[in-house]
């Protein structure tokens, strides 16, 4: 049995997870103050993630404002137990910041903003008590611990907002070999911030 | 997979082949797709993708810390507030949010489209019914609160924005207020001179003034002038050379004495202006 196999724990609400969902609860209800009590918590990171990927400051900050505004239009679509509130609202803030650089390139295919949300938010809150202590310090050394190809195709996914074909045509590799990269490469990285955790 | 094949049925392995790239967002649309139909029938959504999919909040920690600008907050607040003023100040309910509405960024010309899109005849006559029974229902609360000399105020400064509103090629706005008090209306006419009546406004002491906001298509506010009020809460504000386009935002603050040049929060009031279809 693999470690895919095997069920991982759920993970236990901090008190900043909780204060989110009570600030949500009343985003739902209207609740200017909740938006800002939200946005005091996450602005800086929203902000650095939208304007790593876009290197633009106004569109970075159009990013934010579309992705809090989306979160206090949906508030009530969020489900609880389907991740946190933060990543819920950091996943809309990089879903966003994708979709706009991938409007300034004209031969994207655009992703269907209504077909679904981000590919996060479809998933259960697993990373348990890993996740809690984590600091872009430990990240960034899962990630240098990571072969340079497996390295680059997942940042220029995730911060270039390329598609595993065009990551393919732009280096050079076959598309089978990409994909296998992306994923050994977030599982390689999962493994090294569970070690790095213990 | 990729290119017309990829809305085909994956096969189990083909997905968590596809598990990467899915998390990171790096499929293209029918891709995507097709992976979501398949985990429509998986309930355990494949634990691989739920493995690797754990890592991207992770990912998010990367990005060198970049401190947003002061203002990106007012403009988010503002858009939220004219949002809601649009929305009767009435919260979303759950039916309204199952609805498949995706986000659109405010004041974003798209939204702005789609505003002008939604206004047809039928509901300007609607937001004149609104706007008169807002007339009507302020005057009529001052009248039960005895303010007889408030009412008779409102009603002046109402008809007054009732007149510049009835011009070829004005806007209205209705100004609802965050959970305090503070709600009024506004006209703009094509000149883009504004003519504002509020009521239930807290009154102003020592230099403290309302300062008159607006908000166009590059979401930066900028100030109208600003008004003082006193114990009968209404005031009745004029300003010129606003954009006269239909999805800007009026609002009020309470700032600390004249010539604010950056809104003090929270909002007092917004609305958003348009106009008949």
């Amino acid at each position: 049995m693999t470690s895919a196999d095997q069920p991982l724990p759920l993970r236990a609400p901090s008190p900043v997870d909780e204060a989110d969902r009570a600030a949500l609860a009343r985003i739902s209800g209207g609740e200017l103050a909740a938006l800002e009590e939200l946005y005091d918590r996450y602005k800086t990171m929203a902000y650095s993630i939208a304007y790593r990927i876009t290197n633009d400051a106004t569109l970075a900050e159009d990013v934010v404002q579309d992705a809090f505004l989306g979160a206090w239009r949906n508030a009530a679509r969020y489900l609880e137990g389907r991740g946190s509130v933060k990543t819920w609202l950091l996943s809309i803030v990089h879903h966003r910041a994708i979709d706009a650089i991938r409007r300034r390139r004209p031969t994207s295919e655009l992703p269907d903003i209504d077909a679904g949300l981000p590919a996060a938010l479809t998933l259960p809150d697993i990373w348990g008590e890993v996740s809690a202590n984590l600091d872009a310090a430990s990240v960034r050394q899962a990630l240098v611990a990571l072969s340079d190809v497996q390295r680059e195709a997942i940042e220029l996914a995730y911060f270039g907002g390329l598609t595993q074909q065009e990551i393919a045509d732009r280096t050079g590799t076959p598309l089978g070999t990409v994909k296998s990269r992306m994923r050994l490469g977030l599982l390689a990285m999962r493994r090294s911030l569970e070690v790095g955790s213990t | 997979m990729s290119g017309p094949d990829a809305m085909r049925n994956l096969t189990c392995d083909e997905v968590r082949e596809l598990a990467g790239a899915y998390v990171l967002g790096a499929l293209d649309p029918s891709e995507a797709a097709a992976v979501r139909l398949h985990l429509t029938g998986h309930p355990d959504g494949h634990p691989e993708i739920a493995e690797v999919g754990a890592v991207i909040p992770a990912l998010a920690e990367l990005a060198p810390v970049v401190e947003p600008p002061d203002g990106l907050k007012v403009r988010i607040l503002a858009a939220a507030a004219a949002d809601l003023a649009a929305r009767g100040g009435a919260a979303e309910t759950p039916a309204a949010a199952e609805a498949p509405v995706a986000p659109v960024a405010f004041p974003a010309p798209a939204e702005r489209e789609a505003r002008r899109a939604r206004t047809t005849a039928a509901t300007w006559v609607l937001r004149i019914a609104a706007v008169l029974a807002i007339a009507l229902l302020g005057g009529w609360n001052l009248l039960l609160q005895n303010d007889l000399g408030a009412a008779r105020q409102y009603e002046q400064n109402v008809t007054a924005v009732l007149d510049a509103a009835s011009r070829p090629g004005s806007l209205t706005a209705v100004l609802a207020a965050d959970g305090g008090t503070g709600s009024g209306l506004a006209a703009v006419d094509a000149e883009g001179d504004v003519a504002l009546a509020m009521r239930d406004l807290a009154p102003t002491s020592g230099t403290a003034v309302y300062e008159a906001w607006v908000i166009a298509g590059d979401g930066v506010p900028v100030p109208l002038g600003s008004f003082s009020v006193g114990a009968d809460g209404t005031a009745f504000f004029e300003a010129s050379g606003l954009p006269s386009a239909e999805g800007i935002v009026l609002a009020l603050t309470l700032e600390p004495g004249p010539g604010a040049t950056t809104p003090t929060m929270p909002i007092i009031s917004a609305g958003v202006a348009a106009a008949p279809g």
